[in-house]
């Protein structure tokens, strides 16, 4: 989860969310350097002589000015389109659980093997236990298994939400009568928290999403079946 | 990367107070040779022409081309390092299960230089 005042990206808990890490990095290295260029060119105006007004016909000037930024754009656009195309692959899900959004809590369905149907509320303050996040915890977690591709199939009842779980490097619009579908596949155990990511009204930020990663063999076990 | 610090380890120093070099792999490496490309470049024009404001264009020129070629040389080692960990790490995931059995990677690859 995110520590107080963090600026940065969460650890990754998944491949995609590795790459967009790596993206992150890559993009951010080349931002830095154009700033750097900006400011030291805004410096050279603040302290310059030349008052020439007249200058005209600098094309090799104007050349570079336009090649250079094409090349920019292609080496960011690259592993960019790379990603994106990566995010769209079905990977063959061995799991599919339905997330549907309420005004203000999530509804989950695990309905390959069984009709497990719950709901998680965040838990209010008073309810907190000793060491318990306040607005992320929820009543009843998503349980799902580490190292298994997981299809998420993400609606909505009543408004527009999002369900967004930034470690993953998931957030997919929850549209009333739509059906979005994302994968993931976790790497690492743990419990992860996201948020309700679309402006959804008075309690938008009273409905947080939180996964429960475990181990394939302890999940096999059905400990989300003894709800 | 994004864990807080924990209690006892030293503070986190991030360059101008935002760059978190340290946990970037190949950033901090990048900016300092960066830097020595810098210095190096717009120094040595300046010996040999003794022209200040065009030393430092060179200086800055040379900041962001040592910077960037650092940066696109060390990702590039750094993502081939990745991958060749991640199918290390798939091999020996595949040994540990299927060690013994007819699908013993180890057995295939024996039977297939045996023949």
């Amino acid at each position: 989860m995110a520590h107080a005042a963090q600026v940065g990206l969460q650890d990754a808990t998944s491949p995609i969310m590795e790459e967009l890490i790596t993206f992150h990095d890559h993009a951010l290295m080349i931002i830095f350097l154009i700033c750097f260029l900006v400011l030291y060119a805004l410096f050279l105006t603040l302290t310059t002589k030349l008052t020439n007004t007249n200058i005209s016909d600098a094309q090799e000037m104007e050349t570079v000015w336009t090649i250079l930024p094409a090349i920019i754009l292609v080496l960011i656009a690259l592993p960019s389109l790379r990603i994106l195309y990566m995010t769209d692959e079905i990977n063959n899900p061995s799991l599919t659980i339905k997330s549907i959004g309420h005004q203000w809590y999530w509804t989950y369905e695990y309905t390959d093997y069984g009709g497990l149907i719950f709901n998680s509320y965040m838990l209010p303050p008073l309810f907190l236990e000793p060491g318990d996040l306040r607005l992320l915890d929820v009543d009843n977690r998503v349980v799902l298994p580490i190292e298994a591709p997981i299809r998420m199939m993400i609606t909505s009842q009543d408004v527009l939400h999002s369900w967004a779980v930034p470690t993953l490097g998931l957030k997919t619009d929850a549209i009333p009568g739509r059906l979005n579908q994302t994968t993931f596949t976790a790497t690492r155990p743990g419990v992860y928290y996201g948020q309700c990511s679309e402006i959804c009204g008075a309690n938008h930020s009273f409905m947080p999403i939180v996964l429960e990663l475990i181990p394939l063999k302890i999940f096999e076990m059905g400990p989300v079946f003894t709800l | 990367m994004a864990a807080p610090p924990e209690p006892g380890e030293p503070e986190e120093r991030k360059l101008l107070g935002f760059l978190d070099v340290e946990n970037t792999p190949c950033a901090r490496h990048s900016i300092l040779y960066g830097s020595l490309g810098s210095v190096v470049a717009g120094f040595g024009h300046f010996l040999f022409t003794s022209r200040i404001r065009r030393s430092c264009d060179v200086g800055v020129g040379g900041f962001i081309l040592v910077t960037l070629g650092c940066w696109f040389h060390c990702r590039y080692n750094y993502a081939k390092q990745r991958i060749q960990e991640r199918i290390a790490r798939e091999e020996i995931k595949k040994k540990i299960l299927y060690e013994g059995t007819h699908l013993d990677p180890e057995r295939k690859h024996n039977g297939s230089s045996s023949n």
